[in-house]
């Protein structure tokens, strides 16, 4: 990660612009313990209160670690019940970077947040056609499978 | 000149920051080495 991804300038613009970067060593005291380190890179979203809300464990080049650090934001707005604010930051991961490994989550959770905006069914099978079209072998086009038929 | 990461490594000022920015925490463990 320090020799090629946080070095990346798009890496540097997005973290410094969006999120308070912070960087402990695997086994700092209590937070090791406290978010369960045991691997490293482990890379973690929190929300300003501590709570995690997405986290990744192992190299990510610059081109997934940025729509990895969205979707965690989505997630944090989406667990906070903040699903127009979740919906865009997804929105974000698939129009910027549709072939990142993090779209076919981004885009399985966008159904559900329309959903949880509208009550509408539609969303849902939406999600579940665009993951069946764009991310077949996806374990989130799985996920959904249950939607094709809404 | 090349930008960097500005990094916090002080938890509770992470936080802090987070709070007064209302920005998410990108925490990042790494091995020293």
């Amino acid at each position: 990660m320090d020799a090629v991804t946080y070095p990346d300038e798009a890496v540097v613009d997005f973290i410094q612009e969006r999120m308070i970067p912070l960087r402990l060593q695997s086994d700092a005291k209590p937070y090791s313990a406290d978010y369960n380190i045991q691997w490293t890179p482990t890379v973690i979203t929190l929300d300003p209160s501590g709570k995690e809300h997405h986290r990744t464990t192992g190299f990510l080049a610059p081109e997934e670690l940025v729509p990895s650090l969205l979707l965690g934001i989505a997630k944090m707005h989406f667990d906070a019940g903040q699903y127009g604010e979740a919906a865009e930051n997804l929105e974000e991961v698939l129009s910027a970077y549709p072939e990142s490994d993090s779209a076919p989550e981004a885009l399985y959770l966008k159904g559900v947040c329309q959903y949880k905006q509208t009550h509408e069914a539609q969303p849902l099978k939406s999600a579940y056609e665009q993951l069946n079209e764009h991310y077949p072998s996806s374990e989130w086009t799985k996920r959904a499978y249950p939607y094709r038929l809404l | 000149m090349e930008a960097r990461i500005k990094w916090e490594t002080d938890f509770n000022a992470a936080l802090s920051r987070a709070k007064a920015e209302g920005r998410p925490v990108l925490a990042d463990f790494f091995n020293p080495g």
